[in-house]
């Protein structure tokens, strides 16, 4: 199985020769890899080598522990996996932007959505669910991915429903008013159609925001869930892999259940489904793995 | 446009019956097709009393969907019943239940904890072997101690899954116990590899 590593932030500070940080032996190092491998999926190859030791020299520190095997010991130990929690996040950087990852929305409108239309008669629903979707930008360029490079797009009714647990990052989306950064991926020519400047950025376009059915969700939330089936496809990218054991379990059982049969979902580069659960199959996409609720599964 | 317009408000759930009763449910788990039984769990696993259902279906359930719910309930609902229930997979279970109960099993540290000693005298070397593998991820404190008693079992293939657990939680403690190891197998040269690499990686 390929993994690759994940974001690390290039701008963590620069080792000082007076830093007293206590060094992690290779021995150790190797050691922490293979257990942060087998716990989250995440391999750190030799060039993230540097900010990987560094990160896990901050979460030392910030533990109050006294060097690597102190710190270790009670990373395995732990009950609940709070601590675990917050390595990942400090080993991985998630920033949102448009395109982000595009070729998964490249996959969609020459694989994904070709398949479905193979299969479905015009006019019929297709529903497409952005989840965990922040503040927007991923439903959005689902959105304009659809608009300008799926041409049956105009024969069928395209859903795209878009949950968070956060409200203020739901908010932020249905304002749809984002800075230069975030629109840093776009072709011009994209960002010319679908927004328009707005204070020191940008707003998308009305048509677009009224595209997107954005809603509140707690994915640990079963009855919530409920309410959302006959997905065809969902986006669920670096969510998963912020969920300990039990919720992880629990989540993809309520995904699964979300998916048409035959539907897909599309993790974050650095997850792998078949790491959490054997209920999808892995699929190729043209050049992107994603993961198939199988038609007939049992 | 192709898009359609959002509604503006959750989608609301399906008008539902009558919720269907325990007996129901666990009637269900009968089922002859996999997709109602998988519902049966999944309802079983938001009902109260619906656990002690679920454990006594997980060993006779082979549709991988319905033993993926089976396992994500009694993951969530960890206790002793759980644990008695998912143990007989690992000597019983097809391969696809055993892996499902061994990763079951590694979060439900404080249940599996008073089973391991007999665990490791289990007459069944596979059961034993399986249990140096669960040893290997279990968040015990007892963890590397159990898997350096695991280093005295007579069988090769259990002394080596227990040295490949040292590798990656054993102590300066084991190192002397997996130093005389080579000696009881000195025609298996995985053992005297396996043993090599577990001690550079606690070694120091």
């Amino acid at each position: 199985m390929s993994v690759t590593a994940p974001l690390i932030d290039p701008r963590l500070p620069v080792a000082r020769a007076d830093d007293a940080r206590e060094p992690i032996s290779p021995q150790d190092y190797a050691k922490f890899c293979d257990f942060f491998y087998r716990k989250t999926g995440i391999m750190f190859g030799a060039n993230k080598a540097y900010f990987a030791e560094r990160r896990l020299q901050d979460r030392i520190a910030a533990t109050g522990h006294a060097g690597f095997r102190d710190y270790f010991t009670m990373l395995r130990f732990e009950i609940g996996g709070t601590e675990m929690q917050q390595l990942v996040n400090a080993m991985t950087i998630n920033e949102t932007y448009f395109y982000r990852e595009d070729y998964q929305f490249d996959a969609l409108v020459r694989h994904v959505l070709p398949g479905i239309a193979a299969e479905r008669a015009p006019g019929t629903p297709i529903r497409i669910w952005s989840l965990p979707c922040s503040t927007g930008e991923e439903p959005y360029s689902i959105a304009m991915q659809i608009l300008e490079h799926w041409s049956q797009a105009d024969r069928y009714d395209i859903e795209i429903l878009a949950s968070d647990i956060d409200s203020r990052a739901l908010a932020d989306a249905r304002a749809g008013v984002y800075g230069e950064r975030a629109l840093h991926r776009l072709p011009p020519a994209l960002k010319q159609r679908y927004f328009t400047p707005y204070g020191d950025g940008y707003r998308i376009c009305d048509a677009l925001r009224g595209s997107i059915d954005f809603t509140q969700v707690n994915v640990a939330d079963a009855a919530t869930m409920r309410r959302y089936r006959d997905i065809d496809v969902i986006f669920c990218r670096n969510m998963l892999i912020y969920f300990d054991e039990v919720s992880r379990r629990q989540a993809v059982e309520t995904l699964y259940d979300s998916l048409r049969p035959g539907g897909v979902i599309c993790l974050g580069h650095s997850e792998s489904m078949s790491r959490m659960s054997s209920l999808f199959a892995p699929c190729r996409f043209g050049t992107t793995i994603l993961y198939q609720r199988p038609v007939d599964h049992d | 446009m192709a898009l359609i317009e959002a509604r503006r408000a959750a989608p609301q759930a399906a008008a539902e019956a009558t919720p269907p009763t325990l007996d129901t449910l666990v009637a269900q788990l009968g089922s002859p097709v996999a997709s109602e039984r998988r519902a049966a769990v999944r309802a079983l696993d938001a009902h109260e009393d619906g656990i002690p259902a679920l454990c006594d279906r997980v060993a006779a359930e082979v549709a991988p969907s319905v033993c993926e719910a089976i396992m994500a309930a009694l993951v969530r609902r960890a206790s002793a019943a759980v644990v008695a229930a998912l143990l007989p997979l690992l000597r019983d279970g097809t391969p696809v239940q055993r892996n499902a109960a061994l990763e079951a099993l590694a979060v439900m540290p404080e249940h599996v904890a008073p089973h391991v000693a007999a665990l490791l005298r289990d007459p069944d070397s596979d059961v034993r072997i399986f249990t140096a593998n669960l040893l290997s991820v279990l968040p015990h404190p007892k963890a590397a101690a159990w898997l350096v008693e695991a280093l005295a079992d007579p069988h090769a293939n259990v002394c080596a899954a227990a040295v490949d657990g040292l590798a990656e939680i054993g102590d300066a403690r084991a190192l002397p116990v997996l130093a005389a190891l080579p000696a009881r197998f000195p025609d298996d040269s995985f053992i005297a590899f396996a043993v090599q690499l577990a001690s550079q990686r606690i070694g120091q």
